[in-house]
């Protein structure tokens, strides 16, 4: 039903707009809505102006571009892995960033911080690099490439494990907030090194919408209406490593967004890819928007990551469909 | 005009296929027929380029499709495989309509011509009335009638079927018999892996007939099913008589004397 794309895709947008409101709003420090648009509008004083344009602003835009980056990222891993418990995680990318990242920090502790969302994406690339490599071994099943991901991730997750109980906590303690998923001291800097790519990225992604739908009946089927399934494959594995890689690279392992955002979409408006890939989109945005602005208004001063509360929101919700919905919706 | 098997070694780990040679003649309804494992879905795999041949040729309509596009392949060659995967949230019309792919641009834009073909698909299969359901909602019987639309809806010379009527009850396997003969009849060259010799003998116009990797025997059904062919090819000591209702042949084993298993000792 057309509609109810264009029911969701509205209320996700407006769900957008009233959390973005709030998220410049929320924090440590109230400041009311008017100030915010005088801010917004350069017409206000200097503390605000700070926090609103310095802090707020480019956080919450971020939150954006990232969440939705990881839940198309998503949707591409799960349709490529035909297995719906599938996410960004499974090919090893969250993983090989956190290890990266942490490896950094002990080995050169003089690395400026800004160093570090390149290193995490430089990671997250090289796990999926090997994940993919090991299974193009031999031929690439779909079992295979999840099997592998999972082994190398657990690898490099016991890298990570190894290297926090043995160093020192002090060194760890900054890496260890970005483990959790979270946006704090995001500014306009980190902004502009991400975005321009996660755009191109996101739009190349929304174009892939119908050979989505061919790949997720199977190699056979997909290879017999005229794919030519190995090249595809490399391409929206590439894709979607470098989706994850780069959000992964901005906010930290936010590994729930990237598995629930595409069941919720897929919940809301059925199968089809040209309507799942922008709602799970819009999901995702909302989803880390929403966790990052209640993270800094649970208990202010103190901040709760926002990978910690996307799946406290994101969970229960999903848990709200799936006892909600028909068993299945179509397109 | 056919499809043209030239000393083809095609498999997996070990070759299932040795130095096949063979034709499967333009027009016709071929029954691919043989033990289990004897190579049957390698074949069908070989003809529409999903395995690539360790030796040897194949040749569709006189081009060689090594040399093909996979596009090019797709829209001269429809394989339904043994198990398609259900996609979830997919109507049956949108399934059907991926039968469309080969014909169009890469963002799967559907035209007139494009919707005729699955109206008209969705209309042979009869499943016209179900065609805004899920997939996944479906029968088993329904759903494999869908599958067999989107192989019609893309409207190739040759469709290729990996066991399409297995796990099909006898009312559902009869009716994708008939589809099949009903595409064979429209000019569609069909090529079906069947267990059953009965209904190969019933349907088909050609029967080939594999064992270990090798073609054993080819022909028109009446001349290939033989009591010697079954007893060479399965092992199994049988008659072959006419069926009452249409006269083609009906395999029927003899009964192997189990009262005289060993095994049988201990359960007495």
């Amino acid at each position: 039903m057309m509609t109810r794309t264009l029911v969701s895709l509205f209320g996700l947008s407006l769900a957008i707009s009233i959390t973005l409101y709030w998220s410049l709003t929320a924090g440590a420090v109230d400041i009311p809505l008017q100030t915010v648009l005088n801010t917004l509008f350069d017409l206000d004083g200097e503390q605000q102006q700070f926090i609103v344009n310095r802090s707020r602003l480019p956080r919450s835009l971020i939150a954006i571009v990232t969440g939705g980056a990881l839940a198309l990222s998503g949707v591409i891993i799960q349709a490529l892995l035909r297995n719906p418990l599938a996410s960004p995680k499974i090919v090893g990318i969250n993983s090989g960033a956190a290890l990266a990242v942490l490896l950094a920090t002990l080995l050169l502790p003089s690395l400026p911080p800004v160093w570090l969302p390149l290193i995490a994406g430089v990671g997250g690339v090289i796990a999926a690099g090997i994940v993919y490599l090991l299974a193009e071994l031999r031929s690439v099943s779909a079992a295979r490439l999840a099997l592998v991901g999972i082994a190398v991730g657990m690898t490099a997750d016991a890298g990570v494990d190894f290297l926090l109980v043995t160093a020192d906590s002090y060194a760890v303690s900054a890496p260890l907030v970005w483990l959790t998923g979270s946006l704090w001291g995001r500014g306009w800097s980190h902004l502009a090194t991400v975005w321009p790519q996660l755009v191109v990225l996101m739009l190349a992604c929304l174009a892939m919408a119908h050979r989505l739908d061919l790949i997720r009946l199977g190699d056979t089927q997909a290879m017999g209406l005229g794919m030519n399934i190995r090249v595809e494959r490399f391409a929206l594995l590439g894709l979607a490593t470098f989706l994850a890689s780069i959000s992964v690279s901005a906010v930290g392992v936010l590994g729930f967004v990237g598995l629930m955002a595409p069941h919720i979409a897929r919940k809301l408006v059925g199968g089809r890819h040209v309507v799942v890939l922008p709602v799970a989109m819009l999901t995702g945005a909302l989803l880390v928007l929403l966790a990052d602005a209640a993270g800094r208004s649970l208990m202010p001063p103190i901040e709760v990551s926002a990978g910690i509360l996307s799946a406290m929101f994101g969970a229960p919700f999903f848990i709200f469909l799936l006892l909600t919905t028909r068993a299945e919706r179509t397109q | 005009m056919s499809i043209q098997l030239d000393s083809i070694t095609a498999g997996y780990d070990r070759f299932r296929l040795q130095n096949v040679t063979a034709q499967i003649p333009t027009g016709s309804l071929t029954a691919l027929i043989g033990p289990n494992g004897c190579g049957k879905s390698t074949l069908l795999k070989t003809i529409s380029r999903q395995l690539a041949p360790g030796k040897g040729r194949v040749h569709v309509d006189n081009e060689d499709i090594s040399t093909l596009r996979t596009r090019a392949v797709a829209q001269r060659v429809s394989v339904l495989p043994q198990h398609p995967v259900v996609p979830p949230g997919i109507t049956v019309e949108r399934l059907v309509g991926y039968g469309r792919a080969p014909h169009q641009n890469l963002f799967g834009y559907q035209s007139r011509d494009d919707q005729q073909a699955v109206e008209l698909a969705l209309e042979m299969v009869s499943l016209t009335a179900m065609k805004s359901e899920a997939v996944s909602s479906l029968s088993g019987g329904q759903r494999q009638r869908a599958f067999l639309a989107m192989c019609i809806a893309q409207d190739t010379p040759f469709i290729l079927l990996d066991e399409p009527t297995s796990f099909l009850d006898i009312r559902y396997q009869f009716e994708v018999l008939e589809l099949m003969s009903t595409l064979q009849k429209a000019g569609k060259t069909v090529v079906a892996v069947l267990h059953d010799i009965a209904q190969a003998a019933r349907f088909a116009t050609h029967i080939v007939v594999m064992k270990d990797g090798r073609i054993e025997a080819s022909g028109p059904p009446d001349q290939v099913v033989t009591p010697d062919l079954v007893k060479r090819v399965y092992g199994v000591q049988a008659h072959v008589y006419a069926d009452p209702v249409s006269g083609t042949k009906v395999v029927s084993p003899e009964e192997k004397g189990m009262q005289d298993h060993p095994a049988l000792a201990s359960i007495n």
